[in-house]
């Protein structure tokens, strides 16, 4: 893993490694460099499988952390590719073309979080949440909750008690 | 063709000697993986009722429920949560807060109804086959939402506070007490064990916000000795946290002193809001402890003329009498009380009933009269010896050294007891010896054994590490008098403080008998009130119980006219102590008003 890594800090400008098991690491590039790095771990490196495509809010940091997990089958070792993007207008180029597969994961990657990457198939289609009508909901901004009250009726018969105003009421009445 | 084409199909016949990986039977022999987050569970015996499942769940799936057979007692609300499975998304959020880690899943996952409503439940108590499953997803120790131990509270070493009475403990900074204030999950399970039912969620929020206008608001809305209690409170709130199950109970006391040291005597003064438009009613008040100026603060604020007559020359009773300097500062005590002032109460220090003025004027010129006169008399131990002139009560000589009198410090000194009020006497003579001979010698001896003292435990580890020999399960004899001087106490072991049916007879082991040095003994061993004031044809006239004044629940006594609050009918502690005076003041307010409506 050390060995790909200082190969591919000779080619681009990528950070460190972290390594979190033996066969498994993580490196973060520039947005702007990532298609480059990634047909090059495709064709070069052996990593021929897209496993996954996900995305993280770091809503404190005003930022998107996507990650594009790839597979060396043949040596049986994981690298997880990170770009960070600014979380306002998020937008990021497809790799569609690079992976296929990748289309689903932007679509749902579009619809969860409101990432945009034009030019990718399908991309605005509703892909599990049919008539969406809030931000995405994967956003740490959007109250789960709140949305929950206000779109989802209750069963009739739901009844609840404070803790605390419960035990006043046993325990205290008559006091003050 | 190649050789190893023509063997490959032979290679499968190993395989025939192997497991089938495939599922006999997939329908009912198909198990959840290990952490799997399947249906709740719940145990009965853990869960407290706090309800931080229901306010952390995203789906708002969960209700706390009274449970038929589950009690409401200090600690536990005795709800329980239900679970609708129609909302419920198995984040396991619930599981990941909860308090005492009594709700877990397991790893069934198929449940089959025709009725919708059965999917409502009530995990450990509607029974289910998943009850006792092992596998399932319990909290694993990283994933804790609440950080357990308390943010430690910076105090000065014991070799610096022997030397003086200044205050021990340094409070928080705001960073510290922000951190702290995080810990809570604002269940307010809390709340009905102090005995003034301060909002406590509320004010800690207040202090998570940095907003302490509203903190000192919400404190004075419940207890006008915040800043007193602050710093002593005998915080009984902490012993029924949800945080105690698994880790560090919140430092609640603490916070509330936070809130006190970050505003001014005139935020104080302004969120109470000065007098009220008069009544032309006047109530006078016995003792200016917190009994008494709780009562006064409330009635002054209803717009009531309150008077308070203080035996002493400064107000603050066993506040300021009771407790040492380096525990509570006066000035915290006088701002506490400046701010009773500013509504308007009266108070007239150096009036002794009975002497400067008669209980009958009293009751012919109010239209009330309170007595909240404390616990001021030492009791006795009655040992022989015990009638020495250097055998002394601690109250008595805890208030001279408030009053700075110098009662001629022992060299060597033992105290008898084992409470709040002994360790307070035993680290006061520690720091005078400290100051006049340059080393401490006091022995304590306790009829309990060190895990049933009275005293907090913080007061007990404080005075050992100061230079105080504590001894415990001693039991006194005699004060040893030789040549007309106290030369020390006689103590044997004690086998038994209670006796068979409960009652207080100690029991003594009468072999094993010490001799602890020392010339002067003091007794702290409790305290009783002096009810001599009342004179003899009044306490003819009242109704007494066990040799204290009968009182009903709002604190008036069997004359229509008198009401009796604090320590003298109920202790033991000042945060008690204010909570009867809003009871007390609520009583004679409603009397009050009720002789004003015309029937």
């Amino acid at each position: 893993m050390r060995e790909l890594h200082t190969k591919l800090k000779s080619l681009f400008p990528v950070g460190d490694l972290t390594e979190q098991r033996s066969n498994l690491g993580f490196v973060t590039v520039p947005q702007e460099h990532l298609r480059a790095v990634l047909v090059h771990l495709r064709d070069r490196e052996g990593f021929t499988h897209l496993v996954l495509l996900t995305a993280v809010d770091w809503l404190e940091a005003g930022q998107f952390q996507l990650t594009y997990l790839l597979s060396n089958r043949t040596a049986g070792k994981d690298l997880g590719v990170r770009v960070m993007l600014a979380r306002d207008g998020a937008t990021m180029q497809s790799i569609h073309d690079v992976w296929p597969t990748a289309a689903t994961y932007q679509r749902e990657l579009r619809e969860m979080f409101g990432i945009d990457f034009p030019g990718s198939p399908r991309l605005h289609e509703e892909f599990i949440l049919e008539g969406w009508n809030d931000i995405p909901p994967y956003r740490r901004d959007f109250d789960t909750l709140k949305y929950a009250q206000e779109n989802y009726s209750e069963r009739p018969g739901r009844v609840t008690h404070d803790p605390a105003a419960h035990m006043k009421q046993k325990l205290n009445s008559g006091g003050n | 063709m190649s050789v190893r084409d023509l063997l490959s199909p032979f290679a499968a016949w190993k395989n025939l000697f192997r497991d089938p990986v495939t599922i006999i039977d997939p329908l009912n022999d198909r198990p959840g993986a290990p952490r799997y987050r399947g249906f709740h569970q719940n145990d009965m015996d853990k869960c407290i009722g706090c309800g931080t499942c229901e306010t952390i769940c995203q789906n708002g799936a969960i209700d706390m429920l009274p449970v038929d057979g589950i009690e409401t007692k200090q600690g536990d609300s005795g709800l329980r949560p239900r679970i609708d499975y129609g909302r419920c998304c198995w984040c396991a959020l619930c599981v990941d807060v909860c308090m005492t880690k009594s709700l877990t899943m397991s790893n069934a996952y198929t449940w089959v109804e025709s009725d919708p409503d059965a999917f409502r439940f009530t995990p450990g108590v509607d029974k289910k086959h998943w009850d006792n499953a092992e596998l399932g997803y319990h909290r694993p120790e990283e994933h804790q939402l609440m950080a357990k131990v308390r943010l430690p509270m910076g105090e000065m070493e014991p070799e610096t506070r022997i030397e003086s009475f200044a205050e021990i403990v340094n409070g928080y900074t705001i960073e510290q007490a922000r951190l702290e204030a995080d810990r809570c999950v604002s269940c307010g399970l809390c709340v009905a064990t102090c005995p003034a039912h301060m909002s406590v969620p509320d004010y800690i929020a207040a202090v998570r916000d940095g907003d302490y206008e509203r903190g000192l608001k919400l404190l004075y809305e419940t207890n006008p000795f915040s800043g007193i209690c602050g710093s002593v409170c005998t915080h009984k709130c902490e012993t029924t946290c949800a945080a105690r199950h698994d880790g560090d109970p919140i430092a609640i006391r603490w916070l509330k002193r936070h809130i006190m040291d970050q505003v001014t005597f005139e935020q104080c003064r302004d969120i109470v809001g000065g007098p009220r438009p008069a009544t032309g009613k006047k109530v006078a008040i016995i003792g200016a402890g917190p009994a008494g100026l709780t009562a006064a603060f409330d009635l002054a604020k209803l717009g009531h003329s309150v008077t308070v007559y203080e035996a002493f020359d400064k107000p603050g009773g066993m506040t300021r009498w009771g407790i040492p300097e380096y525990r509570l500062p006066y000035a915290r005590i006088d701002q506490d009380i400046d701010v009773i002032r500013s509504v308007g109460v009266d108070i007239r220090c150096n009036v002794r009933i009975g002497k400067d003025i008669l209980l009958d004027e009293l009751h012919n010129s109010y239209d009330a009269v309170l007595l909240a006169l404390g616990l001021q008399l030492g009791r006795a131990t009655r040992i022989p010896g015990s009638e020495h002139e250097n055998v002394r009560k601690a109250v008595d000589l805890l208030r001279q050294a408030t009053a700075f009198e110098d009662f001629g410090p022992p060299r060597q000194a033992v105290v008898i007891g084992g409470g709040n009020v002994a360790m307070d006497i035993a680290r006061t003579i520690a720091r005078l010896q400290k100051k006049e001979f340059g080393r401490v010698q006091v022995t304590l001896t306790a009829l309990e054994d060190l895990a049933h003292f009275l005293a907090d435990p913080d007061e007990v580890k404080e005075a050992g590490e100061e230079g105080v020999v504590i001894l415990d399960s001693r039991g006194p004899r005699q004060v040893v008098i030789e040549n007309g001087q106290v030369t020390g106490l006689k103590t044997w072991h004690v086998k038994a403080i209670f006796d068979e049916q409960g009652r207080f007879a100690p029991s003594y082991d009468e072999t094993d008998e010490q001799m602890h040095a020392g010339s002067m003994v003091i007794e702290a061993i409790g305290q009783m009130t002096d009810v001599s004031i009342l004179g003899d044809t009044l306490t003819e006239k009242l109704t007494w119980n066990r040799g204290r004044l009968q009182v009903d629940a709002g604190g008036r006594t069997s004359e229509p006219w008198l009401w009796a609050s604090g320590d003298m009918v109920r202790g033991p502690d000042v945060v008690s102590a204010v909570a009867d005076g809003h009871r007390v003041a609520q009583s004679i307010h409603e009397m009050i008003a009720e002789t004003e409506q015309p029937k």
